[in-house]
């Protein structure tokens, strides 16, 4: 028996009679139709992007810095808003969520920055524990839940230290361990690794790994090649100049140093490949 | 429950912050304290002085014993006079002398007679009091009658200015000590902005986000209120002695705020930090 989801209301939110929409459960996680964000008249950050992700995929979103990698997150978690267009997040257009239903709709979502951001006063345990607390979980509950995400990501028997004294990939562990604790429907990752070493970059790959292989849609922003290098399966979603171009069957499917495979390459794949800023 | 558990945490996890804050509030509240400590005294000043009206009859030279008597009993029956007491020369050299030697030599004869009348509360209006005059100057053995009437006047003025300066203070140092909380609070909120900002990415509504905060800002106007008092306390009873001294001649002893009014304090200090918090929170989190 599974338990139940923090932030269920979020389906619920938007239903007149007040029941969770099981037909969400068959529908793409995530879907962005003609999603247009423009900061800057002259130089859209997005220029209708369409894009739909599945239940349980992992997803490598790439492209140069400043391409709106993290716009692009952003927008799923409603840190921005977008200017044209729709996201559907199980179903639900969360660009018409009003601001009391935000914190439902993060509820769902965990995300890991490039910066951590934990709180270096607070313990292990306190970091991990904010995420089932804002959602009035029961102290017991939430001691086994952060227990059981500490282990997951190799953190057992840590929650006492304090966030300031862990080393940059511990911190990191927190975060992915915060980001899951409360068995979010998908995690998003922006830069996750960008402030680790090559080694430690690969470890915390690796860790996004098992929390797919468990079932959670991973969305992973980086543009560090040794990672998609890493794990060339996944689906790459490139994103340069406003636009996105897709190589659904991943970096392993296409050209450059993965010329094996080239002819497995589709269309969109190769263009993809040419244009990824690797 | 927990909100203030909350609260006590962001404390403990930003002390100096929080101590240098106390401190500018207690500050702050010690100048309202201060202020109140002033308009209780003037206010308690200003019933005793305002208190039971007097009159002084002098009596004319050579009033008999029967004559005096049958005068204090024909005034104490009047209904605007409370009490009547007759006060000998001889009184009077003692009363005026004090402890001055050559004063208190001189002649019983050269101080007058008197009869000092205490008004009834309903007889305090300056009307009354002049026909009341006017009637005990007629009678035969009376040389003239004293009112006090511009003394008690001006002085009375002087203790209604004083009273409204205090209270305009007061205002003044509410807003200040508002503007202290809030701009402590503020303070918090920045040394505190990654906190808010992973409450918030972790989906914490609103309120969850800024009820500590208010807690605080509870907490600082009520512990600086609390200190504020203990300061204030200190210093009035270090003061309290030469201030004795003057009790004498302004007919009352200082005294400390009551109970009520330093319960009423400290709550009042919490609202006000509530506020100030609140002000902040509206004005500098957008959650």
């Amino acid at each position: 028996m599974g338990r139940p989801r923090i932030g269920a209301q979020f389906g619920r939110q938007f239903r007149p009679d007040g029941h969770f929409d099981r037909s969400a459960a068959h529908k793409p996680i995530l879907v962005l139709d003609g999603v247009v964000k423009v900061f800057r008249a002259d130089a859209p950050v997005l220029r209708r992007v369409d894009l739909t992700i599945e239940r349980g995929e992992f997803v490598f979103v790439t492209g140069p810095s400043g391409a709106g990698k993290s716009t692009l997150l952003k927008l799923v978690y409603r840190a921005e808003t977008v200017d044209e267009g729709r996201i559907l997040f199980c179903g639900r257009d969360i660009a018409r969520l009003t601001d009391e239903s935000v914190p439902f709709l993060r509820r769902n979502i965990g995300v890991v920055f490039q910066d951590f951001k934990l709180i270096p006063y607070w313990s292990v345990f306190e970091n991990v524990a904010v995420a089932l607390e804002v959602a009035g979980m029961p102290s017991r509950i939430i001691r086994s839940r952060v227990a059981m995400a500490l282990e997951r990501v190799g953190l057992a028997g840590r929650g006492e230290d304090l966030a300031s004294v862990l080393s940059g990939g511990e911190q990191q562990r927190v975060a992915v361990a915060r980001a899951i604790v409360n068995e979010p429907a998908i995690v998003l990752a922006d830069e996750p690794t960008g402030n680790l070493d090559p080694v430690l970059a690969l470890d915390v790959l690796g860790l996004f790994e098992e929390i797919h292989e468990a079932g959670t849609t991973v969305m992973f922003a980086t543009h560090d090649r040794t990672l998609l290098e890493q794990s060339p399966q996944h689906r790459l979603i490139v994103i340069d100049d406003g636009r996105t171009i897709e190589a659904r069957q991943g970096l392993r499917a296409v050209g450059g140093a993965f010329a094996a495979q080239r002819e497995h390459a589709d269309a969109d794949d190769a263009t993809a490949t040419a244009r990824l800023p690797l | 429950m927990k909100v203030v558990s909350r609260a006590l945490r962001g404390v403990r996890e930003h002390v100096r912050t929080q101590v240098v804050s106390v401190a500018t509030v207690a500050l702050a509240l010690f100048c309202l304290a201060a202020s109140a400590l002033v308009a209780q005294n003037i206010g308690e000043l200003s019933r005793r002085w305002g208190g039971p009206v007097r009159m002084t009859v002098y009596l004319a030279d050579g009033a008999n014993a029967e004559q005096v008597d049958a005068l204090r009993a024909a005034l104490g029956s009047l209904p605007e006079v409370q009490n009547a007491r007759y006060v000998s020369p001889t009184e009077s050299r003692a009363l005026v002398a004090g402890d001055d030697r050559v004063m208190a030599s001189a002649s019983a004869e050269l101080f007058p007679a008197t009869v000092e009348l205490a008004l009834a509360p309903g007889a305090a209006d300056s009307a009354r009091i002049e026909s009341l005059a006017t009637r005990v100057r007629r009678l035969p053995t009376v040389s003239d009658v004293e009112t006090y009437q511009g003394i008690t006047g001006q002085l009375q003025s002087v203790l209604s200015s004083g009273r409204n300066a205090a209270l305009i203070f007061g205002v003044i140092v509410l807003l200040c000590a508002i503007a202290v909380v809030s701009n402590t609070v503020r303070l918090s909120l920045h040394a505190r902005m990654r906190e808010v900002e992973v409450l918030r990415l972790v989906g914490a509504s609103p309120r969850y986000v800024r009820s500590p905060f208010l807690a605080e800002g509870a907490l600082l106007g009520g512990g600086g209120a609390v200190l504020a008092v203990a300061l204030l306390a200190v210093v009035f009873f270090m003061v309290r002695g030469r201030l004795d001294m003057m009790s004498g001649s302004i007919g009352m002893r200082p005294v400390f705020l009551s109970l009520p009014l330093l319960a009423a304090f400290v709550l009042g200090g919490a609202g006000l930090g509530a506020t100030g918090s609140a002000l902040a929170v509206r004005r500098w989190l957008k959650v």
